[in-house]
């Protein structure tokens, strides 16, 4: 779903290429943010104030958000280091010389994340295939992680951004008025550069679908 | 004499039986439904209205199947058999879900006493403050359904041979929430189809995860985790064990 909330950082006005079909649903609809210059179209919600934080460079409608963006394709985004499920720093250049996707998620052990974690392990294959590494990141402390990478056996790496500051950083939209942390993936190439943006909160298998989909033609 | 393994339903389970009190909140609860609707129909009359009172009566019907929806999904998913006022709901709706026909067997006002204070003490001042038909029609419609809302539950877990034909038709019109529907929340994941007058929501509010959406803004803010979480928790799963032991056609048969 496109997010429904208005991060401090965005314009509240719509633009009107983002006014969206009534028909389409509350939730289910993806807002997949494919920065390609080809493609630019937006799905999904009325309310898609978040949107400016992906609107493509190469869209007509975009120079707004993309000036209230932190992170857009293209952009290198704001390095971190955090811990990992087992206690030790992890820095995003560590990952540098191949593509990595970073993925957001509201929390450990809820069932939307535990259908996005495990459609990940169950990819992971082919995102090893395609040389791409997989990175989740919440909110929840490193052994939150560690159970819950324990239990559903994932093979990735689970960092803990306690207090939500790169999700801050990164500028990730939270959902339905703010209420709900956002469910965004960064596709970012071997160079550190973002090449996809992709949101969705309530179809989150949709991630590895949509995620996949570039690293084999990147 | 039959015996009951512990915690199971006994056939004549006390609980089941309603009291003086149970028909005291009953009688308070559709005395209050059937003075609203005595003012909205006589004001209609008097002001020769009938569309208007209709159609939002209409709505009174479709907005209590909506709060009907919400009472259930925070019932079977918060709190406990010790949480302050509704205690006893959420032990009868988890007990509803390991034994659901039981409920085709508790007595209409022992059923129906746990919505008759808050039908009673809503709809007393709106009684009291107006005369106005169509206010009324909305008020008597949808008061009404609450009140009815759990004996309309019981019908969708009844046989057809045991409910009357006027309800039959009824759910055949989808007027009322039908078994087929309803026997849907009673399967894995057990997360869906909780509105319980007619189900009209149950589709839209299915669809588009509003449940879901609002669990997790309540995990998020709050730390609750709903039951529904869970679902391998037994709170869930039907005894069917006990089944062919305690289900009223069986003991029929048996006799």
């Amino acid at each position: 779903m496109a997010s429904l909330t208005l991060p401090k950082h965005s314009i509240p006005s719509l633009l009107p290429t983002q006014t969206l079909s009534p028909r389409h649903s509350l939730f289910s609809h993806n807002l997949p943010i494919i920065s390609n210059s080809s493609q630019s179209q937006f799905y999904g919600l009325k309310v898609s104030y978040s949107s400016s934080l992906s609107i493509p460079s190469s869209s007509s409608s975009s120079v707004k958000g993309s000036i209230f963006a932190k992170v857009n394709k293209g952009t290198v985004p704001p390095s971190f280091t955090l811990k990992d499920q087992d206690g030790k720093n992890v820095s995003l250049s560590k990952f540098k010389g191949k593509p990595v996707v970073v993925y957001f998620y509201p929390a450990d052990e809820t069932p939307g994340c535990t259908k996005q974690a495990c459609a990940f392990r169950d990819s992971y294959e082919k995102f090893k295939k395609a040389g791409a590494e997989v990175v989740g990141i919440s909110g929840d402390d490193p052994s939150s992680h560690k159970a819950f990478a324990k239990k559903y056996k994932l093979p990735f790496t689970l960092l803990s951004d306690e207090g939500n500051n790169v999700r801050k950083d990164w500028g990730v939209p939270s959902d339905l008025f703010g209420t709900l942390p956002g469910r965004q993936t960064y596709v970012l190439d071997k160079n550190g550069v973002v090449q996809l943006i992709y949101n969705n909160q309530f179809q989150p298998e949709k991630h590895i679908d949509e995620t996949l989909k570039l690293l084999q033609n990147l | 004499m039959i015996t009951s393994p512990p915690n199971y339903p006994i056939l004549t389970d006390p609980s089941w039986r309603s009291t003086w009190a149970h028909r005291a909140l009953v009688a308070c609860g559709s005395i209050m439904v059937l003075i609203s609707l005595a003012k909205a129909i006589m004001g209609a009359a008097k002001l020769h209205l009938w569309f208007e009172p209709i159609l939002v009566g209409l709505v009174g019907h479709v907005l209590a199947d909506l709060m009907t929806g919400v009472y259930h999904w925070g019932i079977d998913n918060y709190g406990s058999a010790s949480t302050p006022i509704f205690g006893s709901q959420i032990d009868g709706f988890q007990r509803h879900h390991k034994w659901p026909w039981t409920i085709t067997r508790i007595e209409f006002a022992s059923l129906s006493q746990v919505v008759a204070p808050a039908v009673t003490f809503t709809v007393l001042p709106m009684v009291l403050a107006s005369n106005d038909p169509i206010l009324h029609a909305f008020v008597a419609v949808c008061s009404g359904c609450i009140m009815l809302s759990l004996k309309i539950h019981a019908w969708a877990h009844t046989t057809k041979s045991q409910i009357p034909p006027l309800v039959i038709a009824l759910q055949d019109m989808r007027l009322l929430v039908s078994p087929s529907k309803h026997a849907n929340h009673h399967r894995p994941p057990y997360n869906n189809n909780y509105c319980m007058v007619s189900g009209v929501w149950n589709e839209l509010l299915d669809k588009h995860q509003v449940f879901k959406a609002l669990e997790m803004i309540l995990f998020s803010k709050l730390g609750w985790r709903p039951r529904s979480w869970s679902e391998t928790s037994s709170n869930w799963t039907e005894d069917t064990e006990s089944q062919g032991l305690f289900n009223p056609s069986t003991i029929q048969a048996m006799d």
